[in-house]
């Protein structure tokens, strides 16, 4: 038994369980989201949800994973058809990718690399790779819009993202994850969303536009575009797509979580679990999923112009500021 | 408000709108029944008639356009309104087969469609008309115009050429 | 006046004024093309089968051609061939969502031919299910401005009031949408027994929660503000000339309602107000319509007050014969004037019958206002019109 540990243990082959393990991971998790954005769905709009596969419903992404897999993988004529079928991989892999780098637990983290956040953005980034593939293979209007406008938006969104994770870079004085949430131990008063407000809120509402929800899901605009760049996909495919976009929610509340809201940091010392601090970690990360599922169906669309007006006139101007009053703070303390 | 809805009591309102048809253009027939000025101009007078009704005496709304196939003739009627109580209904009767008559766009722009259903619908050619397409009926391969009593409701002859 | 070259003109001219085109020298210079889009007949937004065919430069519209048909019976030509009363149900396929309207506009067009004497208690009936029908029809248009603006969850808030104003419905005439209720003199059945305690019980429910469910969680969001202030804007002038009518026109501060205007039924002896709005945009359409909705809660409530007893049905003879002539009727249909126009020869069934419906009336204004305004303003300026399918179809 201990052999095979130890064997476990040996570097590639625990890399490349581990990266097993985050894939699963991360399919589930597109699962349960669908799940629980039906469910919430449901309670805000005061009806039942699924309720009728397994008891209270719970079976429900079951079923619609088996739908999907019989389903038709039909692709249009004139489509480019390399593109057209790898665009959902290079939309699903960037997402998957980056939750190898993010400390679940104390000592839980797969790869804990020491520019992660460096490299959450340049993964990340690839994201808009694939919306682009995706509107451009299908050879349609509507994709094409929709992926012009997921190009725009995605590129613009980054600044203010980075920008907001510049304070938390000079406040921790680390790329590294892991060094970001031991900075923040001890109570919640010492975690970074309270120093770094309307950073946190800056990066909150890039998050948003970043894996593109409501008020931001204007590449899909499914009442102007229908669905804009995944208009013309079906079966897997599609669920690929899905995968991928609930994956970069899930990831995005993640990332809020451990840089803003310290990670598996407990909220008072008292309530340390040890090991079990991964409770700590998906409490906080399923708190961000629900409200961006809050939002989600809340509120409705923004405009394209609008869109890029409040990403470049408020969002960017506000986390400059920010960066440098935070960075005159340290310069002073 | 910038528009100017006309005032007073309805019946000298339309009193006053029989004498202005009456003093500017030569009518066949004109009567007030109701609330209702009753016209019957000839085809070609239909735009002047319009046009004074609109201008000269303030009837801002155009309701729509319709004709009824007599066999042989057709009667197209024009209701307006004066959105106060008082409408205006002016008829014109155009002989023979292919009916042409002049377009009221000009005037009334909201004829625009009006006009373009009336000629889908009976192939009454609205001289002038800016944009004289079929409106509900295939634009290609259709050359029927289903209102006309002439028309039979026969699915295999209404569809050839279709397929 | 709707001539190609005026359309092209105003389009520069809003487009210079937005900075939305791009200007034509730069066009030139780069090679720049617009972009063709066919928006349609499949699109969830366009209320129906509506075809659109979109000329994009960038995602400015710059000319908009609306392609109707899809659904078009010919309902005019069935007419012809059945005989009056006959013709009751398929008026309920015009506006769907505003059967009743339709129905009551025909028979009033009949009556008129006829000139039947009607019950007063079948004409509160009437008035009062039309009234109803208009809050059945708005609620939920309130809702589809907002679901086309991407916020889901008031079409649901909206469709459960309807559902609820359809339970009223079933109750009373044994359809939840195609009623055939209102006959020529009259309408079909009573009142079922307690029927008016109950429709009472749910206004009163609806005055309560209306304002909370439709207005506060609605009006003074920033997002919806900023999608609809301003967008679609039409002077007084224009709306006229473009033959709008209900709230598309009496958002711009047209003062005209056919029920005050044109009073049909018992509207003179009623008391209500014409709610306008100065802005004329959509937002203002949207005030529009959410004042409308009180002033029908305060119809129904005078009309269940002052419901007379005795007959629904009047002396009209199974068998319709009218005699020759014309008969016409306009009533203030939830989209706007809704008006019939039939032509009898004397015989069982009438020899033309023409709808002049307020959805194709309306609809004209897309291809007027929509070019300059951005791909996604199209949708709120279909929530500003509301037009229905079946309504611009016939």
């Amino acid at each position: 038994m201990q052999t095979v540990l130890n064997l476990l243990e040996q570097e590639p082959l625990r890399f490349i369980l581990a990266f097993g393990a985050i894939l699963f991971l991360t399919l589930n998790l597109a699962a349960v989201l669908t799940m629980a954005e039906r469910k919430v769905s449901a309670y805000i709009h005061l009806r039942y949800g699924p309720n009728r596969v397994g008891p209270r419903g719970i079976l429900q992404p079951l079923a619609d994973v088996f739908k999907l897999f019989t389903k038709e993988n039909v692709s249009p004529n004139r489509a480019d058809r390399w593109i057209f079928l790898a665009a959902p991989i290079a939309m699903f892999l960037p997402a998957a990718v980056v939750w190898l780098v993010i400390p679940f637990a104390p000592g839980a983290v797969v790869a804990d690399i020491n520019v992660a956040i460096l490299f959450f953005v340049a993964v990340t980034s690839i994201g808009a790779l694939g919306v682009i593939m995706a509107g451009y293979g299908s050879r349609s209007t509507f994709s094409l819009l929709g992926a012009l406008r997921g190009a725009a938006q995605m590129i613009s969104y980054e600044v203010p993202l980075i920008l907001s994770l510049l304070g938390v870079v000079v406040l921790a004085g680390s790329l590294s994850f892991v060094d970001v949430v031991e900075a923040q131990a001890g109570g919640f008063w010492n975690w970074y969303f309270l120093p770094l407000f309307p950073t946190f809120l800056a990066f909150y509402i890039s998050g948003l536009a970043e894996v593109k929800r409501v008020p931001f899901d204007l590449p899909e605009g499914e009442s102007e575009i229908v669905g804009g760049f995944m208009i013309e996909y079906s079966g897997m495919t599609w669920a690929l797509i899905q995968a991928a976009e609930f994956a970069g929610m899930g990831l995005m509340s993640a990332i809020t979580t451990t840089l803003f809201l310290g990670g598996w940091q407990p909220p008072f010392e008292f309530l340390d679990l040890g090991q079990f601090n991964w409770v700590w970690f998906g409490l906080k990360t399923a708190l961000i999923m629900f409200t961006f599922q809050w939002i989600r169906w809340s509120i409705p669309r923004l405009r394209m112009d609008q869109l890029m007006d409040l990403g470049w006139k408020v969002l960017v101007p506000l986390t400059l500021v920010w960066l440098v009053v935070v960075a005159g703070v340290m310069l002073i303390v | 408000m910038a528009v100017r809805l006309p005032e007073g009591a309805l019946e000298d309102r339309l009193e006053r709108y029989l004498e202005g048809f009456r003093n500017r253009h030569g009518l066949e027939e004109s009567e007030v029944v109701g609330n209702t000025v009753r016209l019957l101009v000839s085809p070609e007078a239909v735009p002047a008639v319009l046009t004074t009704a609109r201008e000269e005496l303030g009837v801002l709304h155009l309701s729509y356009v319709t004709v009824v196939d007599r066999m042989g003739s057709f009667e197209i009627t024009y209701e307006l309104a004066d959105l106060r109580g008082g409408q205006v209904r002016v008829k014109a009767v155009v002989e023979g087969e292919e009916p042409v008559i002049g377009t009221v766009t000009h005037i009334y722009p909201t004829a625009n469609w009006h006009e373009r259903e009336a000629y889908d619908m009976f192939g009454v050619a609205f001289a002038g008309h800016p944009d004289l397409r079929r409106v509900y009926m295939w634009q290609d391969h259709f050359d029927h115009h289903p209102l006309l009593k002439s028309f039979e409701i026969n699915t295999r002859r209404t569809f050839e050429g279709l397929r | 006046m709707l001539s190609e070259e005026r359309n092209i003109e105003s389009v520069a001219l809003s487009g210079r004024e937005t900075g939305r085109l791009t200007d034509p020298d730069i066009r030139d210079e780069f090679g720049l093309e617009t972009m063709d889009m066919n928006m349609g007949p499949q699109h969830p937004a366009m209320h129906g089968l509506l075809r659109l065919i979109l000329e994009l430069d960038g995602e400015t519209v710059v000319r908009c051609d609306p392609v109707m048909g899809y659904l078009h019976r010919c309902q005019e030509k069935i007419a012809e061939n059945r005989m009056y009363p006959a013709v009751i149900p398929l008026t309920d396929r015009l506006d769907y969502f505003a059967n009743m309207h339709n129905e009551h506009g025909y028979c009033l067009a009949v009556e008129d031919l006829l000139e039947a004497e009607i019950p007063p208690r079948a004409e509160h009936i009437r008035v009062l299910m039309s009234e109803l029908m208009r809050l059945a029809s708005h609620i939920p248009s309130i809702g589809f401005l907002l679901l086309e603006l991407g916020a889901f969850t008031p079409i649901l808030y909206s469709f459960r009031e309807r559902e609820r104003i359809q339970n009223i419905f079933e109750a009373v005439t044994g359809a939840r949408m195609m009623y055939h209720y209102i006959r020529i003199g009259g309408v079909k059945a009573d009142l079922p027994p307690g029927m008016e305690d109950q429709i009472w019980e749910y206004i009163e429910g609806l005055e309560q929660r209306f304002t909370r469910d439709f207005v506060d969680l609605i009006a003074g969001n920033e997002i919806f503000v900023s999608r609809t202030r301003d967008i679609g804007k039409m002077s007084p002038e224009k709306a006229l000339e473009m033959g709008l009518t209900g709230p598309p026109l009496r958002c711009t501060g047209v003062d005209f309602d056919v029920r005050r205007d044109y009073p049909y039924s018992i509207y003179d002896e009623l008391d209500f107000d014409v709610i306008t709005d100065d802005a004329g945009d959509v937002e203002a359409s949207y005030r529009v319509r959410i004042g409308e909705c009180l002033q029908s809660i305060r119809l129904i409530k005078q009309l269940l007050e002052r419901m007379p007893e005795g007959e629904v049905m009047g002396k009209v003879g199974r068998r319709v014969r009218p005699p020759e002539g014309e008969g016409f009727s306009r009533i203030e249909s939830p989209r706007g004037e809704f008006a019939v126009h039939i032509v009898s020869d004397g015989s069982d069934t009438p020899y033309r019958v023409h709808y002049r419906d307020p959805s194709f009336a309306n609809m004209q204004l897309l291809q007027e206002i929509v070019p300059g305004h951005y791909l996604p303003d199209i949708m709120p300026i279909m929530g500003l019109i509301d037009p229905v399918s079946g309504g611009w179809d016939k």
